[in-house]
């Protein structure tokens, strides 16, 4: 925006710049609802007032004085105005005038030194009032989003329930399967077992047999030795005994 | 021996967990731990038991005719095949699930569709500096004031303040 301290102190270098126009402040451009029902929203309310001249006199005055009068014409109209007043006493200066003086000077004096300190403060609560709101409004939408992610995850898990019932029939299959061989396995132990005992049981008998065939047969020659024999095998015994023992002496 | 061997399907153990949401784990994993113990199982029997030499027996078995008679009646045997009771629930369970499945996901899209809209609504917002409270209230339904049931003013509960 022009700033405005800077036009009054040089106004015959401007001369030759074109008459200042800034459309962002000179509101002649705003329209207006004339009809009764408009249903479209209003444009944004602009972000500054509009542009004035020693807190007072608007802008628009002095671009409508300056095709007849140039850039002095308001000037000389303001002081030829005061001076009018003043010397005609239509406004007369008494007490009043010096208490307005003081106290408008004092004011002026004020808010132009603390004015923009506390405009700062109150843009910063506004401010602070908005990013409140757009930190909801942002929120929100994130939570909007990962909840529209962590559906579409869902949908996809619950793809996988064939999965499940797949493995469960897996299941019975290989218990079936289990079952059956199970039992083919039983059949074969049990035939094999009963043969090998008939098998087992040959041997034990063939076995005993032969034990006891043994035995009868020691037991009756043990009994067939009669006393006479005996003696006569004792006798030759001890000739043989004699004999070797004859034979050992000599040869040692 | 048409209805043995049931096919015992592949199944992607890797891509079955991935799907598994976190608090069904622990089913899961019991699934999965039978399901081992069960191939284990089938895995350590043979397919068929070993054949039964006749010729070692016919010699050594004295008694005539013995032997033939088991032989006889061993090839004769059929050893039944266990009934599946199971498949026909499981098949019925599966259809359930699947009905059930079709259900929630209609009601997720259904659900997705709404966010979506509410989302619209908010992405294309005008800014809070341009708004009116009555743009506030149309953009953030839950703001505005319920003048019929608290016709007095905060027109709303104390405690909500």
């Amino acid at each position: 925006a022009l700033s405005a301290p800077l036009l009054p102190s040089a106004p015959a270098a401007l001369r030759s710049l074109p008459p200042p126009v800034a459309a962002s402040v000179l509101h002649t451009t705003r329209q207006l609802h004339t009809t009764q029902q408009c249903l479209a929203p209003l444009p944004p309310l602009p972000e500054k007032g509009g542009e004035v001249r020693y807190g007072l006199i608007p802008e628009e005055f002095f671009q409508f004085l300056y095709p007849k009068t140039g850039v002095t014409g308001p000037y000389m109209l303001g002081t030829g105005l005061l001076l009018y007043l003043l010397s005609k006493e239509i406004y007369v200066v008494n007490h009043e005038t010096v208490a307005a003086v003081c106290i408008l000077s004092v004011i002026i004096y004020g808010v132009k030194k603390y004015g923009s300190a506390v405009a700062a403060f109150a843009d910063k609560l506004n401010e602070e009032k908005v990013a409140t709101a757009l930190a909801v409004k942002n929120e929100a939408i994130k939570s909007l989003e990962t909840a529209i992610e962590e559906e579409k995850k869902e949908q996809w898990r619950v793809e996988g329930c064939s999965y499940l019932f797949d493995a469960k029939r897996n299941n019975v299959a290989m218990l079936l399967e289990t079952n059956y061989r199970e039992r083919l396995l039983t059949v074969y132990n049990e035939v094999k077992k009963r043969l090998d005992y008939q098998v087992a049981m040959q041997n034990l008998k063939r076995q005993k047999e032969q034990d006891h065939m043994i035995q009868w047969v020691e037991k009756s020659v043990v009994q067939s030795i009669t006393p006479q024999q005996q003696k006569e095998s004792i006798a030759k015994c001890i000739l043989d005994l004699k004999a070797l023992s004859k034979s050992v002496q000599a040869t040692v | 021996m048409a209805g043995r061997r049931a096919a015992v399907k592949a199944i992607d153990w890797a891509a079955f967990a991935e799907r598994v949401p976190p608090n069904q784990r622990a089913m899961f994993n019991a699934l999965k731990t039978r399901s081992d113990a069960l191939s284990a199982r089938l895995a350590a029997l043979p397919e068929k038991p070993p054949a039964i030499d006749w010729a070692h027996y016919k010699a050594a078995v004295a008694k005539a005719g013995m032997v033939d008679e088991f032989q006889k009646k061993f090839s004769a045997l059929k050893v039944p095949e266990p009934v599946d009771t199971q498949t026909a629930k499981i098949d019925a369970q599966e259809k359930e699930a699947a009905k059930s499945t079709a259900e929630y996901v209609q009601a997720s899209k259904a659900r997705i569709a709404q966010y979506e809209q509410r989302l619209q609504t908010l992405r294309n917002m005008i800014p809070f500096e341009q708004m009116t409270f009555e743009d506030l209230h149309e953009a953030f339904p839950e703001t505005k004031l319920d003048k019929e049931k608290y016709p007095y003013w905060p027109h709303r509960p104390i405690a909500d303040l």
